[in-house]
């Protein structure tokens, strides 16, 4: 069936809107619309120019659109003055490629990318005019399928989706869509095609779990128990095997007004096993796959010469970790000369190293540079396997000033796990020597232009890592550590920023609620949450008073710390990384003991690779650099591990 | 500033269609990338951070289209304006579309000032029998309301069409600064009594002059 065409009735409306630029479609590279083809609609819920450059975006538009018979269409969230006006006139959100009514899509595609886009799921629900709630889903009403990071722990959204995919949608979301258009065809009734999606891998069917009681959930293991034969009790993240061998260089759309990481992105590795202990991503992007520099160099000339871009950034976790990458540096250089072109390189190394391929690529400007030491002491460091001495980052410094840099940002979290203020001190200290070192390593006549800033975020507990149970201190105990930190810093030079802990607050407790998180995100948006990631639109008093009327103690989640032992709510999804991995995990932070990186030496047993039948696939050996000793254990003078782990270096 | 080692190459492009509602930054960044698209030798700025070296005309604000705008791209290297067009045009999107290209000389004036005499046309929702002009536009610059005297941008009359459904008229650039042709025209429509006002349906400049030459 055709679907509407909005547009005679968009366009009016964009002359009253803030950048327009946002609703035209039309970009260079954007596909074509879905016509009589099955059709689905993926969403990002936040506005254009975060979705647009949006990894899981375009990777899933392009997986659909490679697929036959089924067509993908992008839509976002409008801006708050948009949503207000399009309410008004009663225009419901739009796709961008055939400017079609989301609600007539077969299939309506929502990626969670962050603990704080939850009202804006319901946002783009209410918008869409489909009913919030999948049990209030009429027969022909589209089926909502969600994906993305928070699908690792996906009952605060459970209630709003029809089925969630848990891992990577490159092969899961066109063999899901194909399943649901065969049974549609076959006229199949809405439960039956939820009932068969249950059996796809990798996939969460909600409404066919009953949420357990907390003493029937201890007992059982699992929270959530299948209300009939056939329901996997457990849910196993889906990986795509082939994404090693597959074409680095994927179709992109350039967009017409600036969007975040504006520029061409170039997958290179996926998966990080420096195994840090409060990371999220270094746990549910297991194994790592590298593709190969050749790989990689054509799908940046072709990238260049098909978008028109004049930046390119080699994308992923840790991209200097790639066993190839000062060959794949060297070559995008070489291919990069003279047309004026930034390559940027995302590290989470905080060596001389990462320094090195930072100025490979920093050219003549030279920005800041930010390491992640993340805890002030080594002790804290220790114990979330953070594997970076201060020898490590004092090396950075010397390389990074001595090679031009003038400012620089430390990375840190307060909260962390056994944190005391020594450790608060400890960042202060850090921070102050690191800016010794800096002045040390730069002309006299320069040392006027030397700036270090320190930037604190709050540990927020994060699902399927080891410290899921550990709980997040009170923005109140925040204040005070970042009041403690702050006297403690003496030097001018040094800034010292901070992220609202308001904000972090909910965060935990959207990243370890359970079932009943849903109703209080739901009331959350009926009192006005939206965006709430945005400073400017974040209303705490919508989430409180939310809290209130559903009879949610938000503290109680966010706060409380359990033992390993205990069952948390997303105990029936795997990322492969066993809860058993986690909870030994748990207990060497508590003793201080540090887990190397399993790709540069022997296995560490975290269950992945085995239970999804897949290896770690590098391009080449990883090969440590000179300094890096053996496996280091917890005491201070030790060689330190075999991989180089150390802070971001952002190039 | 002006390398003699280098070809300048004026581009003259549409800004049709929805792309209209782009603004000028939007899409002085959608022609430098369609100008790397186009695989041209383009000259790359020396110091601290490369880029193109390309020069725009004079802006057009959100929502107004143009039938000739133009820029200026120094070459690095003599290609044939036809072949640099095939190029271009294989790299642009309809609605941003190359239509000429041709060399220019050095010593001619930078682009944002060669062409101060803009001519364009308001195509109205609904006909309209007169055409009222107002004798001064308020507009906000910096944060400040300012007051410009329409005698002082305006060349020569604004013309109703004999349909009544648009209107031609010529605004000049003033080196202190430029009456908004969107501005205007809102202003005009604003004196006409709300139940017969029109809106307006599109905004275009129709041709760019130095008094002179037209582009």
């Amino acid at each position: 069936m055709p679907q509407t065409n909005l547009w005679p009735r968009l366009r009016p409306l964009l002359a009253r809107v803030e950048r327009p630029a946002r609703y035209l479609d039309h970009e260079w590279g954007a596909g074509a619309p879905a016509g009589d083809a099955f059709s689905f609609c993926m969403v990002y819920p936040d506005t254009y120019e975060l979705g647009q450059a949006n990894q899981a975006v375009r990777i899933l538009v392009n997986a659909v659109n490679a697929a036959d018979g089924l067509a993908a269409e992008r839509a976002f969230l409008p801006a708050a003055d948009m949503a207000d006006l399009m309410r008004e006139e009663g225009l419901p959100l739009f796709s961008l490629e055939g400017c079609a009514p989301v609600g007539e899509f077969d299939v309506v595609g929502i990626t969670l990318p962050h603990e704080l886009a939850a009202t804006n799921v319901l946002e783009v629900l209410d918008l869409a005019g489909i009913p919030l709630r999948a049990a209030d889903r009429a027969e022909d009403d589209p089926i909502v399928l969600g994906g993305g990071p928070c699908a690792l722990n996906p009952e605060p959204y459970a209630p709003f989706f029809d089925a969630i995919t848990i891992g990577e949608g490159e092969e899961a979301t066109p063999e899901t869509l194909a399943r649901i258009r065969e049974l549609r065809d076959a006229g199949a009734p809405r439960a039956a095609i939820l009932r068969a999606l249950a059996a796809i891998p990798g996939t969460y069917v909600p409404s066919l779990y009953r949420w357990r009681t907390e003493a029937e959930a201890q007992e059982a293991g699992s929270w959530a128990e299948p209300i009939e034969p056939g329901v996997p009790a457990a849910i196993e993240r889906r990986v795509f095997e082939g994404f090693a061998r597959s074409d680095a260089w994927e179709p992109t759309v350039v967009p017409y007004t600036e969007v975040v990481h504006d520029r061409l992105n170039v997958e290179v590795l996926r998966g990080c096993a420096r195994g840090c202990r409060f990371c999220q991503a270094g746990m549910m992007y297991r194994p790592v796959r590298e593709r190969s520099a050749d790989n990689i160099v054509a799908a940046v000339e072709r990238g260049l010469a098909e978008t028109g871009y004049d930046e390119v950034s080699l994308t992923s976790l840790s991209s200097t970790d790639h066993s190839q990458i000062a060959e794949i540096l060297a070559r995008v250089n070489g291919a990069c000369d003279g047309r004026g072109i930034r390559v940027s390189v995302p590290s989470q190394r905080l060596d001389a190293f990462g320094v090195e391929m930072a100025r490979l690529v920093a050219g003549q400007k030279k920005g800041g540079l930010t390491f992640a030491p993340e805890a002030g002491t080594q002790r804290l460091r220790d114990v979330i396997n953070k594997n970076v001495t201060e020898d490590d980052l004092f090396g950075a410094i010397d390389a990074a000033f001595a090679a031009g840099w003038r400012r620089c940002k430390l990375y840190f979290m307060i909260g962390l796990p056994t944190e005391t203020d020594d450790d608060i001190k400890g960042i202060a200290s850090l921070a102050q020597r690191a800016y010794d070192r800096a002045k040390a390593a730069v002309p006299p006549d320069q040392r006027g232009s030397v700036r270090m800033g320190v930037s604190v975020a709050v540990f927020v507990p994060k699902a399927q890592t080891p410290f899921q149970w550990d709980g997040q201190i009170s923005p109140d105990e925040v204040l005070r550590r970042v009041g403690l930190l702050k006297r403690s810093v003496k030097y001018k030079a040094v800034d010292v920023h901070y992220h609202d802990p308001k904000t972090s607050f909910v965060e935990a407790v959207m990243s370890r609620g359970g079932r009943e998180a849903a109703d209080w995100v739901e009331a959350a948006w009926r009192r006005g949450a939206r965006f709430d990631a945005w400073t400017e639109h974040f209303d705490e008093d919508a989430w409180r008073e939310a809290a209130t009327e559903v009879g949610l103690e938000p503290e109680a989640i966010a706060q409380v710390t359990r033992e390993p032992g205990y069952v948390m709510p997303w105990a029936h999804v795997s990322t492969g990384v066993s809860t058993r991995f986690l909870a030994l995990e748990r207990r060497r932070a508590a003793a201080g003991e540090t887990t190397p990186d399993c790709t540069f030496g022997a296995c560490t047993g975290c269950g992945a690779c085995p239970t999804l039948g897949v290896d770690n696939e590098l391009a080449a050996p990883r090969v440590a650099p000179a300094g890096a000793g053996a496996t280091r254990g917890a005491d201070e003078g030790a060689p330190r591990a075999g991989a180089p782990e150390g802070g971001a270096c952002h190039g | 500033m002006a390398d003699p080692s280098l070809f300048r190459l004026r581009v003259v492009f549409r800004k049709a269609g929805r792309l209209a509602l782009l603004s000028h930054l939007e899409v002085a960044r959608a022609l430098e990338r369609a100008v790397r698209r186009a695989g041209l030798p383009f000259a790359v700025s020396q110091g601290f951070s490369p880029h193109m070296r390309i020069a725009f005309g004079a802006a057009l604000p959100v929502g107004v289209g143009g039938e000739r705008e133009f820029y200026d791209l120094f070459l690095t290297r003599y290609v044939a304006p036809a072949k640099c067009l095939e190029a271009l045009r294989a790299g642009s999107p309809d609605d941003l579309m190359a239509l000429e290209c041709a060399y220019v000389e050095h010593a001619a004036p930078a682009a944002s000032v060669a062409y101060p005499l803009s001519t364009y046309r308001v195509d109205l929702t609904a006909p309209v029998g007169e055409w009222p002009v107002p004798d001064a536009v308020t507009v906000v610059r910096k944060k400040k309301e300012k007051e410009l005297a329409v005698a002082e941008y305006l060349a020569g009359e604004m013309l109703l069409a004999d349909d009544g459904r648009s209107v031609m008229f010529a605004l000049e650039a003033k080196p202190t600064g430029s009456l908004r042709p969107d501005k205007l025209v809102d202003a005009c429509l604003a004196l006409m009594p709300e139940k017969s006002r029109p809106q307006r349906a599109a905004l275009t400049r129709i041709a760019q002059s130095d008094g002179t030459t037209t582009l």
